[in-house]
């Protein structure tokens, strides 16, 4: 549960930082050694990556919501789990065509050194979207989400 | 009434006595899939499979597309010992032109696939396994006439960068049943592209 909440913070401090690049490499085992999260934010952290269809077709939701949400409590954060070596390839690209925010990519070879402290019935597949609330976890979604999940999860 | 009762103590009993039995082997259903070269391949025809490497992969991945050379590897060196590799692809054609039955007998034949690749069409197979994404690997063994479920998840601890794998996760769980020993690693867990299941 830390590691989620630090995994948090650190996205939290990458997206603060104005001079921040489109895409931010991040690891996840870095993550663990910063502190707790007492921000009333709520996270919306999406896993996606540039060759899931699925993924790429849940983005314009995303947006959508970002917009709604603009003046609200809310951030999402897009967090990549593309291979390294496709960073100045297909991820720019995805960023580009979606216009996405200052995005992250999660540098972490060997899913199963974090993959169960995001959700320990998560085989890995994606996409898949985390809802952190106030530093908890309060719920992780594995199926095809829609506007109204995202609204009614976050409310 | 009295009778009812006991019915439900029993149950309670029964309920609370539940929690503490291991868990369930998972087993797996022979299934007869079409091969690439167009043959009907099931577990069955393997006479002598101690077990198997079921590997769930597809074409369209990039996480599957760096293991065909690890996955002609494991085969070369557990075939002969009786355990055999299968790589199965059970991806939605339909979301995924690249994946179709033809452009699968062109990737095994470019990649020189040593082992069987079958088209799970009706993503039957999958769903027997409960395989999520690809690449999902399962190693099976055989207990009493049925196929045991011994390891899933992972091929091994880094698709990136084969030369930086320190557990080959699968090997090892194929190692200790040769041996008659106890699998260090049963289950992980590994990023992968969903096998998005047809309603």
């Amino acid at each position: 549960m830390n590691k989620i909440v630090c995994f948090t913070l650190v996205v939290l401090f990458f997206i603060n930082n104005t001079k921040a690049q489109s895409i931010q490499i991040v690891k996840f085992d870095g993550l663990k050694n910063i502190t707790f999260n007492k921000s009333d934010t709520t996270y919306v952290i999406n896993f996606f990556a540039s060759w899931c269809k699925p993924c790429l077709e849940e983005i314009p939701t995303f947006i959508q919501f970002i917009d709604s949400t603009k003046n609200t409590k809310t951030k999402v954060l897009f967090v990549s789990v593309d291979l390294k070596n496709e960073l100045n390839k297909s991820l720019i690209a995805v960023v580009k065509k979606y216009s996405l925010p200052p995005i992250y990519l999660l540098d972490e070879p060997n899913g199963n050194n974090w993959i169960s402290d995001i959700d320990k019935n998560w085989s890995g597949a994606i996409p898949a979207t985390l809802i952190v609330k106030k530093g908890r976890k309060k719920h992780f979604i594995t199926s095809t989400i829609t506007y109204q999940n995202l609204i009614n999860l976050t409310q | 009434m009295k009778k009812l009762k006991n019915i439900f103590i029993i149950s309670v009993y029964l309920f609370i006595a539940s929690a503490f039995l291991p868990k369930q082997k998972e087993t797996i259903l022979d299934f007869s899939l079409k091969n690439i070269d167009g043959k009907m391949i099931s577990l069955a025809n393997y006479k002598d499979a101690k077990g198997f490497i079921i590997v769930f992969t597809c074409n369209h991945c990039p996480f599957a597309k760096l293991y065909p050379p690890r996955l002609n590897a494991l085969n070369k060196k557990y075939d002969s010992l009786g355990v055999p590799l299968i790589a199965i692809s059970s991806t939605d054609t339909m979301m995924y032109e690249e994946d179709t039955y033809p452009n699968m007998v062109i990737k095994a034949t470019n990649e020189q696939f040593s082992f069987p690749y079958l088209f799970d069409e009706m993503q039957s197979v999958a769903k027997n396994f409960k395989a999520q994404k690809t690449p999902h690997a399962f190693v099976i063994w055989k207990e009493n006439n049925q196929w045991v479920v011994k390891y899933n998840g992972a091929i091994d601890d880094n698709g990136m960068e084969p030369d930086k794998v320190t557990e080959s996760y699968v090997a090892n769980a194929v190692d200790a049943l040769l041996a008659n020993k106890k699998i260090t690693t049963t289950e992980t867990k590994s990023i992968g592209c969903q096998i998005a299941f047809r309603k």
